[in-house]
């Protein structure tokens, strides 16, 4: 006869630690990476990876890798993917040897310049041999920046979702959704990197954090499980009287939501609620009801509670999900097909060298062991590529997006060090105060009432025009 | 005040601060003696947002009020509005002791006090309690129980209550004044009183008093309040939408709202523009009417159904006999009634303040319905003052006797 052990206690439970790798790659990825490290990250290592040396030893990160010695020099890859890529194989070793012992990677990049679109595919891919769960962030560049660089910058998505497991991407193009118009450029971009630095930051506590009701390491593969799929992600934090429904509020306004309305789609939605103390049963109640809301029924609610004193007064609520981008593969354009000449020989060239992106068969834990099989990967054939969709719609209300720094659109490699140098240190460092840490997700503007109470009822905020909400084009 | 028969009704608004300086006749007219207003500033959706501009604004439009009456202001009737604002209905009841049967004025007050003992949230202040029927032994429909003969006294209040801190701003803000504060009162509460008659309370009417900030609503049906509220949507959000769609300052968009504004769709030319001139009356920017209009229509419309879905959590909206009273600012854009009463599908009407006579460009204009209001509401709370003080010393006598 089984007996209950009455003694059961709850240290046991404690979250068992995760090896968690930020790893950023070019000068884009740089900058992001250079945010998360400054908001302040626990339990995370983080690793810059990029070709040009400036930027690499202004940037924060403790590990750095410098990509392609021989091959670019010490500058950059110049805009050109095929040189980053170039420079990713020179430094092959450095790049794995860096990635080692870790379940979850984190890459960061801007994709469109030479070193986020060369080199960013291959360190996924990398991670992914080494065994990790691969999360990507990546920007894609402005409009204005030319043709080709879009181009390139979704050829090296397509190359990127093949790799990770989950592709967050934001555009920069939808930066001024952000941003108010007046404010200046700096803080229109840091603003991306800040985004970036609270979606990997909210992750990584999200599976570091011991909680009441843990959400393990298990539960964030099954909601972002989905094959070739976008990620929702949305975080939201208050501290007012009415800090759950608040909380709720802020991260359903994630442009990436689409105020909620996303989710109703979604199969699996992760959701954690993290408080101080004086967390109440009553107020994850009225939040989980609140978000109950915005989910279909059959959708699997996972759950996770944590109470952990450093946040005070506030209260967090961090949701991730992921859709399938099917309904997406009609909406999107295809990549012109004689694209630019020069991104073409670098497609060829990848199925080269990673013919085969299935290469696990040394399993370095137990755990990744486990991993492996929770997730039935199919693995892609490298020469499905052109038929692989990217998750990048062109129908503006389905991806809000955001920004994130476009790599300085230079195309000779000899005067790449200076420009960098400048744009890096005055403009970003000195002009993001670290102070700022809650970010207020805004994807619209609500004109005069921008600082008032928000009238939300049934769940809309009325104070932005009707017209928007509806979505009915007035001229 | 030297005369007792002077009220005044002051509303902070969300467009405008004003002062109704009112006299109670004789003959139990309302005779308004001068309108007193200034622009606001600092109050939003009704709520007072940066104190010392907005006690600024009420300074000037309670001097320009006492230039305009001549009167000195000493106390004043406040509106309250806003959306933090609740209302219920519930029912009080007591029992009279064994000894006695007779209903009287304690029994009366103890029903109100009983209606109120109803869990609102801990942060929230009753402000009303208003009666709608009394009910003794069953007994439907009775309209002054005091003096019948019963064993249990029922009694149906419509409560309205909202959060203190918020409601205390405005006292605050006109005592800084410094003036004496003799009620506050909900500002669609305070509207119904000089839009609707009697008989139109009795026939069942719904008046919505779409404000600058806000839309108060409150029901009547059989002659008492049944529902009411108030939804932070107004006339700001019409300016607000026109200036962000076309892409005109907010002052621009409000003219632009106000004399060119109409809420109904399809009237106009196919093409037909809008040529905005600038302040030095050089043309500018020139604007379709049909966008203009839809960006109007959409933002009524959802206020409408929201209103309406509001309504329909209780079955009150199907018995209106007199239909839909539309005041307020927003009352003025073209169209509105046939935008209610197509929503609604009851008629609707668009009215001012009826129940009171004297400076009539004040009286006829809708956007002073609150404050006249309210000063209609201070002569009916001054007439009934005295005769409760009364009946309670006569009663006092005569139970002394017994």
């Amino acid at each position: 006869m089984i007996q209950l052990n009455k003694n059961y206690s709850l240290p046991e439970r404690l979250a068992e630690f995760i090896p968690i790798k930020i790893v950023s790659v070019g000068g884009a990825g740089l900058n992001a990476l250079d945010r998360i490290v400054l908001d302040g990250l626990e339990r995370a290592d983080v690793v810059a990876i990029n070709t040009d040396v400036h930027s690499l030893t202004s940037s924060v990160a403790t590990r750095k890798v410098q990509l392609g010695r021989s091959v670019s020099r010490g500058l950059g890859a110049g805009g050109d993917p095929d040189v980053g890529y170039q420079a990713a194989l020179e430094s092959a070793d450095e790049i794995r040897e860096a990635l080692t012992d870790s379940r979850v990677i984190f890459v960061c990049a801007g994709l469109g310049g030479g070193t986020g679109s060369g080199a960013a595919p291959y360190v996924a891919q990398a991670a992914r041999e080494a065994g990790a769960l691969v999360i990507a962030f990546v920007t894609l560049p402005f409009g204005f920046e030319g043709k080709r660089r879009n181009t390139q910058a979704r050829e090296a998505l397509a190359r990127l979702n093949e790799f990770a497991h989950s592709v967050v991407c934001f555009e920069n193009d939808r930066m001024g959704d952000l941003t108010p118009p007046k404010a200046g450029i700096h803080q229109a971009f840091a603003m991306v990197d800040m985004t970036i630095s609270q979606s990997v930051r909210s992750i990584v506590n999200l599976i570091q954090r011991p909680g009441l009701i843990r959400i393990g390491f298990d539960d964030l593969l099954s909601a972002l499980r989905i094959r070739n799929s976008r990620c929702l992600f949305a975080y939201g934090e208050s501290d007012s009287d009415n800090r759950a429904h608040d909380a709720l509020t802020h991260a359903l306004k994630n442009p990436l939501m689409d105020r909620g309305r996303m989710l109703a789609d979604a199969t699996h939605v992760l959701v954690q609620v993290a408080g101080g103390p004086s967390m109440t049963l009553s107020e994850v109640e009225i939040l989980m009801q609140e978000l109950g809301r915005h989910v279909s029924e059959q959708t699997q609610i996972l759950f996770g509670a944590v109470v952990d004193a450093r946040l005070g007064d506030r209260l967090s609520v961090t949701i991730i999900s992921s859709l399938s981008a099917e309904e997406e593969v009609l909406l999107q354009t295809p990549p012109a097909p004689s694209g630019a000449s020069a991104v073409a020989p670098v497609r060829e060239r990848y199925q080269a060298a990673a013919p085969e992106p299935h290469v696990q068969t040394e399993e370095p834990t137990v755990q990744v062991q486990h991993f492996e099989k929770t997730i039935p990967f199919e693995e892609p054939v490298a020469a499905e590529t052109e038929s692989v969709a990217m998750p990048i719609s062109t129908e503006p209300p389905v991806i809000p997006a955001r920004n994130g720094r476009p790599e300085p659109a230079i195309t000779a490699p000899q005067q790449k060090p200076v420009p960098r140098k400048e744009e890096k240190a005055p403009a970003e460092k000195s002009a993001t105060p670290a102070k700022q840490e809650v970010l207020q997700f805004e994807p619209v503007t609500r004109g005069r009432f921008e600082k008032s109470e928000p009238t939300i009822i049934e769940g809309e905020d009325l104070d932005v025009p009707t017209y928007l909400r509806k979505n009915i084009k007035v001229k | 005040m030297a005369n007792n028969n002077l009220m005044v009704g002051l509303e902070i608004g969300t467009s405008k601060i004003c002062v109704v300086v009112g006299e109670s006749r004789p003959d139990g007219t309302l005779k308004i003696l001068g309108v007193g207003q200034a622009p606001s500033r600092g109050v939003r959706k009704g709520e007072i947002v940066d104190f010392e501009t907005a006690t600024k604004c009420l300074h000037e439009a309670v001097v320009d009020a006492e230039q305009k009456s001549d009167v000195m202001v000493k106390s004043v009737y406040v509106a309250v509005g806003g959306s933090h604002l609740q209302s219920f209905n519930n029912r009080g009841c007591v029992m009279l002791p064994e000894d006695r049967d007779e209903i009287d004025e304690q029994d009366v007050e103890d029903v109100k006090i009983n209606a109120r003992e109803v869990s609102i949230p801990a942060q929230n202040a009753f402000l009303h309690s208003v009666i709608q029927h009394y009910q003794v032994d069953g007994q439907q429909g009775v309209l002054n129980p005091v003096g019948m003969l019963g064993e249990k006294l029922e009694a149906d209040f419509h409560i309205i209550h909202g959060v203190r801190t918020r409601i205390q701003n405005s006292i605050r803000c006109v005592k800084e004044l410094p003036l004496d504060v003799e009620d506050v009162v909900f500002s669609g509460l305070a509207s119904a009183q000089v839009v609707l008659t009697q008989h139109e309370k009795d026939l069942g009417a719904l008046v919505v008093d779409m404000g600058g900030g806000t839309t108060d609503y409150v029901l009547y049906s059989e002659g008492a309040v049944r529902q009411s509220g108030c939804l932070a949507v107004g006339g700001d959000h019409i300016t607000n939408d026109i200036s962000m769609g076309l892409r005109i300052p907010m002052a621009r968009a409000e003219k632009l709202k106000t004399e060119e504004g109409s809420c109904i769709l399809g009237n106009s030319l196919p093409g037909e523009m809008i040529l905005l001139k600038d302040d030095s009356g050089f043309a500018g920017k020139e604007v379709e009417r049909e966008t203009l209009n839809t960006i109007i229509h959409l933002r009524l419309r959802e206020a409408f159904e929201l209103l309406k879905r509001r309504l329909e959590e209780e079955p009150y909206l199907g018995y209106l006999g007199a239909g839909i009273f539309i005041t307020g600012g927003c009352s003025l854009l073209n169209g509105i009634d046939h935008l209610a009463a197509d929503i609604f599908e009851i008629p609707a009407n668009l009215t001012h303040a009826q129940a009171a006579w004297g400076v009539t460009s004040a009286v006829e204009n809708p956007q002073f319905s609150t404050a006249i209001g309210l000063v209609k509401f201070a002569q009916v709370m001054h007439t009934d003052r005295p005769s409760r003080g009364f009946r309670r010393i006569f009663r006092g006598l005569f139970s002394g006797k017994r």
